[in-house]
């Protein structure tokens, strides 16, 4: 059974793949661009009518997606080997411009050292590697303490939170 | 200088946590080859052709006294008692243990150092001019917001996995001594109509295999917005940048295919759309930086008439101190002080290293002379920036006694060059030989000021580390059957206007460089109009092909 980091806790995955066998009360992962392409012909054959699980390509644009975030629950970024950078824009994109609020998580080649900037852009969800231990992938959530870019003028900030009484 | 505050050294000390958990499960092969190599390139770790190669960030080339006797230490403790700085104004260690990797970068962080993202898919080392805050030239000091675009690129959450490395240089000066436009992104300072101090940016300038000069995308930044735009470029190189092709992944390329009308309607939208949330860089900011990089409290002097020696007496390599003060000193803004050059151009030695006791001994020089901060430039020298010149003859003779004062600043041995194929895994052939060779050929001082200023660059393969493209006269390894040849280039310039060399014909057999340069100056000194003109006007203005005629006249070993 696949194991994921989510929220800080590590749970059984209830999402389901292609290829994958669905058991009762998981949900299954559509491609993204997939479901856009059958937006306009959902309603009657009862396709709309569950949860919402969709499958994110590095190549995929999230401009595409976001008219139709209000019926998406989950959104999946695939990282499909180490080095991928693509899927950290699209989470800061998906969050800050389009405000997607469910869960949004990275799933691929990662270990833990991509976590506290994957945490950062917005994902809430992780589904590592599987050779990745996942105590220590919660771990290393932590890593950092201090950040210099979180938020709008992120630099002067920290350095009030950190100086008490220093001008505001 | 900028002096860390509990945010960036609690930052630092993290990040050394950090990369020991990462080497320790590398060692305990939790961490396969693969899955550990992009851990340790974005902290300066190579695996090179003998050992682990450690490059450590020199943000935009200052260094305190301090910081110098700490690299001093490191290379005696943990390395072959010698460093090398490199073209980025960092400094690279050659022999580390990788074991004690983690450790060395312990020791770093207690001075205010770290190796944070010298290599890798991330954003680079801010690089600057050398000259920032000292030269007479400049709009205003370029440091501050070199810091502040160092701590915003540092762990940037969204920026650390790129397609391909990240360059960014600043510049303060129009005689550009940061190539700037030979960098992925150059951000140049300028006063805008009200005044204000702003910026012009350029993008997709970039060396190695595809050399480009990098094109003007915004005329005029407000300072308010460097950040956020800084944001906009990147956003769209890290989702548009290619990734199927490692030769073809720096923005430059990208750039290049969409134009750059195209790729500046791009960033211009997204910069928009991403207002809400980008930082905002506040007056306040640039003001509380800029304090740290306040002038140094000098002293009211005057000029010294004699600063200079007795050069109208003496000339050239008959009189040291005079040739010194020439060739390796410059002008100050303030009066009575003057810019030291260190040379780390002595023949015999590789370019840019320096040993564990003259590091030590040029710390405890600037303590005396020049307010304790010392340089690096891109030029692979350092600089002393404020040494009164009452203390010249004394900061010469230490530095001779030191082999640090060979009076070639500006000259032809003044070389660039990479660590080539005695280091480097990547290299095709040696550079460090190379240069040797024309250190022997062109010995003579007096021929060397007479040639005047002239830049050799140096590359052992096509990454271009050596920057051959803008060397006035360019020298790139290439590996022919087997055999180190040279390609020769010459014309190329990184000062404002940047130019890209160009290639005089088929490439020469090692042991013939230094002959086909003798060729190439032998033109200019037949062809320039006056002593005044350099060789690289005199290249501008008679072209490239008297050059190319000189040196495959009667050359047959050339094939």
């Amino acid at each position: 059974m696949r194991r994921i980091i989510r929220r800080r806790e590590i749970l059984e995955d209830s999402l389901r793949y292609a290829g994958e066998v669905q058991d009762p009360g998981t949900v299954a992962v559509q491609t993204a661009a997939g479901w856009i392409a059958g937006a306009g012909t959902r309603g009657g054959n009862g396709a709309a009518s569950g949860p919402v699980a969709l499958l994110l390509a590095a190549t995929d644009e999230v401009e595409a997606l976001a008219p139709h975030l209000q019926s998406v629950q989950w959104i999946v970024i695939e990282f499909a080997k180490i080095g991928e950078g693509r899927g950290y824009s699209q989470a800061r994109l998906l969050r800050q411009r389009y405000g997607y609020a469910h869960e949004l998580r990275a799933r691929g080649a990662l270990k833990r050292d991509q976590l506290v900037f994957l945490a950062r852009c917005g994902f809430d969800a992780f589904d590592l590697d599987p050779a990745e231990d996942l105590s220590g992938a919660l771990r290393a959530l932590d890593s950092f303490t201090v950040a210099y870019q979180d938020g709008d003028e992120a630099l002067v900030q920290l350095r009030r939170r950190a100086v008490p009484g220093a001008p505001a | 200088m900028y002096r860390y505050d509990q945010i960036d050294q609690t930052l630092v000390d993290e990040r050394v946590a950090q990369f020991r958990d990462q080497t320790q499960r590398f060692l305990s092969g939790a961490l396969t080859e693969d899955e550990f190599k992009p851990l340790r390139l974005r902290n300066g770790l190579y695996i090179q052709l003998h050992a682990p190669m450690l490059r450590i960030a020199v943000p935009y080339g200052l260094l305190s006294s301090r910081q110098l006797r700490m690299l001093a230490h490191i290379a005696r403790r943990y390395d072959r008692d010698y460093g090398h700085f490199t073209t980025r104004q960092n400094i690279q260690f050659n022999w580390p243990q990788l074991e004690r990797v983690p450790d060395i970068l312990a020791e770093l962080a207690t001075v205010e150092m770290h190796a944070m993202q010298t290599s890798g898919n991330c954003i680079r080392n801010i690089t600057a001019d050398h000259l920032a805050g000292v030269a007479p030239d400049e709009v205003a000091d370029p440091r501050p917001y070199c810091e502040i675009i160092r701590q915003w690129a540092t762990l940037h959450p969204e920026f650390s996995y790129l397609p391909r490395k990240f360059k960014i240089a600043v510049t303060a000066s129009p005689a550009d001594r940061a190539a700037a436009e030979v960098h992925d992104v150059g951000v140049r300072l300028k006063r805008g109509a009200d005044g204000a101090i702003g910026f012009e940016i350029l993008a997709g300038g970039g060396l190695g295999r595809t050399p480009i000069i990098g094109q003007v995308i915004r005329e005029y930044l407000p300072q308010s917005d460097l950040l956020g735009y800084l944001e906009a470029i990147l956003r769209v190189y890290n989702r548009h940048g290619r990734r199927d092709n490692i030769h073809k992944a720096r923005i430059k390329i990208l750039l290049r295919a969409l134009g750059v009308q195209e790729f500046r309607r791009q960033v211009e939208a997204e910069f928009e759309a991403a207002r809400e949330f980008a930082p905002r860089l506040l007056g306040a900011e640039v003001e509380r930086m800029r304090a740290f990089f306040a002038p140094p409290p000098y002293e009211v002097l005057d000029d010294l008439p004699d600063a200079a020696g007795n050069a109208g007496l003496l000339s050239g390599a008959r009189a040291p101190y005079e040739a010194w003060y020439r060739y390796n000193t410059r002008a100050h803004r303030v009066p009575g002080y003057r810019i030291v050059f260190v040379s780390l151009k002595k023949h015999g030695e590789a370019p840019g290293d320096i040993t564990s006791a003259q590091m030590d001994a040029l710390a405890d020089l600037a303590d005396r002379h020049s307010f304790g901060l010392i340089r690096s430039t891109h030029d692979q020298n350092l600089v002393l920036a404020d040494v009164p010149q009452r203390a010249l003859r004394e900061v010469w003779q230490t530095l001779a006694s030191l082999e640090l004062a060979t009076p070639n600043i500006g000259t032809l041995t003044d070389m660039i060059c990479c660590p080539g194929l005695d280091f480097c895994s990547l290299a095709n052939a040696g550079s460090i030989p190379i240069a040797k060779q024309i250190h022997a050929r062109f010995d003579d001082l007096d021929y060397l000021y007479d040639l005047g200023p002239i830049e050799i660059k140096m590359s052992g393969c096509m990454n271009a580390c050596g920057h051959h493209h803008i060397g006035h006269i360019g020298i790139l390894g290439v590996d022919k059957h087997g055999k180190e040849w040279y390609q020769i280039t010459v014309g190329g310039s990184s000062a404002s206007p940047a130019a890209l060399g160009e290639v005089i014909g088929p490439s020469v057999p090692k042991e013939a460089v230094a002959d086909t340069i003798a060729k190439l100056l032998d033109v200019y000194l037949e062809e320039r109009q006056d002593e005044h003109e350099r060789f690289i006007d005199t290249v501008r203005r008679i072209g490239v092909e008297p050059f190319q005629e000189r040196v495959y006249e009667t050359d047959h070993s050339a094939a």
